[in-house]
């Protein structure tokens, strides 16, 4: 284990001619990054199919994700979670946008996965995952919740109401709105804030992300 | 055909725009492999996350304190902007405190919980950061969304 | 000029202001959110080549309420890209500011006009690396993200970061692609595409701001 505080400089170190005796470990660290970067990147100049391109890109967006933990604080963590979270947005809208440029939304009508382990094993699964994902709430627990929903969809032919899913969403995103401005305005009732919060993000991160396991070109939605 | 001639016939094709911008970007991150050196690490940060800990069951993300009774001291840039500072980092649900009294490891699932130290970062102090990326996510899901029903009118 | 904060209002650690230069920014902003609000789709005229020969296009409802939406949204976008105090708060206006640009151009359904779109969301892609790069190399070395901070303490950033969240701010706002811009705003949706224009250019001028003063 790595037991030096990061501003600290190494005890000093001779690798054949080199002497690292000034570099601290945040300075390592960086070096990497930056070295990562500059292969992540170079792949994109040499890629010429778009789909691939795509796909590395969402690969490359994980580097940007190391610089910020380099800062290896609490911050650090808070701050990945819109990092990440800005990356799934992106690849949603992109491939959308790919699907429309190249035409392929009406082609790829995908029905149901035909196979005798979808029909018993998906909802017994999803509601584990459902149930366990609303214990924790927040963040974690509306992306497990939401996976039990997608697994639950993927074995059933669905005719849910796919707009009434979205406002769901678009109140919670409206509570979570809500919550903030509580804390900020009213700050003796944080509580009641935290509450609100975290159930608005559960039930917005677990609506949107099983509309995307409905999103399968069926028509009847 | 001259150079310049050359070089504008390139950019005038979309499709190599990716790729100008990583060339730029791999430009950038060697100019910064060059600068390392001067990349010295800011000993006092904020919201720290101190290397040595004490073996409560709340390991990683302890930062003291007692639900409703006793903020947690954080290091936040404006506490005076946050004057109910340190009461989320303290706050248990009935079921983190029930678990942090009976097991070792509830360190390992605390940020699946209400309540602690990312929720006081991602809530509170920091909490328009993560209101414009619910609202990046938002956008981008009623693009998609958008998309996928005007291809099935 | 940049130094005078006119008016703050604090969000915890995140602290918005307005000063002397951009408060011209802001007023630019809402002007284009107003005229977003107000204004009416434009009906391009094609002219059949050879004859005397034209139509017009329909834009239809729901294309429309849709660029509208993302207009709106960019403006707010914008200002909350201009009033921010805080760096890392930037890039993820910044990063909004891309999506939303996309989503204007996107919902046109025309070949050459998606092809353009997609190039640029590849771009607003690859920029967030940047963007959230240079924000946390400038936390990680002068140990704020706070803008206003930065500037009492006198800091400087390191040149890497600012290039970092230079780059970004120009693969978001696009506004070096000048040419990719011709090609994507080929299309009808004016007046709403202007804002794709005014957002990038109103998010330089905020970047140029940052860089001046850390």
């Amino acid at each position: 284990m790595i037991e030096y505080p990061l501003e600290t400089a190494l005890p000093s170190q001779t690798f054949g001619f080199v002497s690292f005796s000034q570099v601290s470990l945040y300075q390592i660290g960086i070096t990497i990054a930056f070295v990562a970067i500059a292969i992540a990147f170079s792949a994109i100049v040499r890629e010429k199919d778009d789909i691939h391109k795509m796909l590395l890109i969402d690969l490359i967006e994980i580097t940007g994700l190391v610089v910020i933990v380099l800062i290896a604080t609490d911050l650090a963590e808070a701050l990945i979670l819109p990092g990440l979270v800005v990356g799934i947005a992106e690849i949603m809208v992109i491939s959308e946008l790919w699907l429309a440029k190249e035409e392929l939304q009406q082609k790829h009508s995908v029905r149901k996965l035909d196979i005798e382990v979808m029909q018993t094993a998906p909802p017994i699964i999803g509601l584990m995952l459902a149930v366990y994902g609303i214990f924790l709430t927040g963040f974690s627990g509306g992306l497990i919740a939401a996976l039990g929903l997608m697994i639950f969809f993927l074995g059933k032919n669905m005719d849910e109401r796919f707009a009434a899913v979205e406002n769901a969403a678009g109140y919670a995103w409206a509570l979570w709105v809500l919550a903030f401005l509580i804390f900020m305005f009213i700050p003796s009732q944080w509580f009641l804030a935290v509450m609100l919060a975290a159930v608005g993000i559960l039930l917005k991160v677990m609506a949107k992300m099983s509309l995307v396991g409905t999103m399968r070109g069926l028509n009847n939605v | 055909m001259n150079c310049i001639q050359k070089i504008s016939l390139y950019l005038a094709d979309t499709s190599n725009l990716p790729k100008i911008y990583a060339a730029v970007i791999c430009l950038i991150a060697a100019i910064g492999i060059c600068t390392v050196p001067f990349l010295t690490y800011h000993g006092d940060q904020l919201y720290p996350k101190p290397a040595e800990q004490n073996m409560s069951p709340l390991t990683p993300y302890d930062r003291g304190g007692v639900p409703f009774i006793e903020p947690a001291h954080i290091a936040a840039q404006y506490p005076e902007n946050s004057p109910a500072l340190g009461y989320v980092t303290a706050y248990l649900t009935p079921a983190s405190w029930f678990l942090a009294n009976t097991t070792c490891y509830l360190g390992t699932t605390i940020v699946g919980h209400p309540g602690g130290i990312l929720d006081e970062i991602l809530y509170y102090t920091r909490g328009l950061d993560t209101i414009v990326e619910a609202s990046i996510f938002f956008v981008a899901f009623a693009i998609a969304s958008f998309l996928y029903r005007r291809a099935k009118q | 000029m940049f130094e005078q904060r006119l008016i703050q209002l604090p969000f915890g650690d995140i602290v918005h202001s307005l000063s002397g230069y951009t408060v011209v920014l802001f007023a630019f902003a809402v002007m284009f959110v107003v005229l977003a609000i107000i204004s009416l789709p434009e009906k391009p005229v094609d002219i059949v080549f050879g004859t005397d020969g034209y139509y017009t296009k329909e834009i239809p409802v729901d294309l429309m309420k849709f660029q509208r939406f993302m207009a709106i949204a960019c403006g707010i976008a914008t200002i909350g890209a201009i009033t921010t105090g805080d760096v890392f708060n930037f890039t993820l206006f910044a990063a909004f500011i891309g999506i939303l640009n996309v989503g204007i151009v996107a919902a046109v359904k025309n070949k050459p006009v998606l092809d353009a779109a997609f190039s640029y969301g590849l771009v607003i892609m690859m920029a967030t690396v940047p963007l959230f790069a240079g924000a946390a190399i400038i936390g990680a070395t002068c140990g704020t993200l706070s803008i206003g901070e930065l500037m009492k303490a006198g800091i400087h950033a390191p040149i890497v970061a600012k290039l970092f969240l230079l780059v970004g701010v120009l693969g978001e706002g696009m506004a070096p692609f000048y040419i990719g811009k011709a090609e994507i705003t080929r299309s009808p949706g004016a007046p709403y595409i202007l804002m794709i224009h005014v957002s990038s250019l109103l998010l330089f001028l905020r970047a140029v701001e940052i860089f001046l003063m850390v």
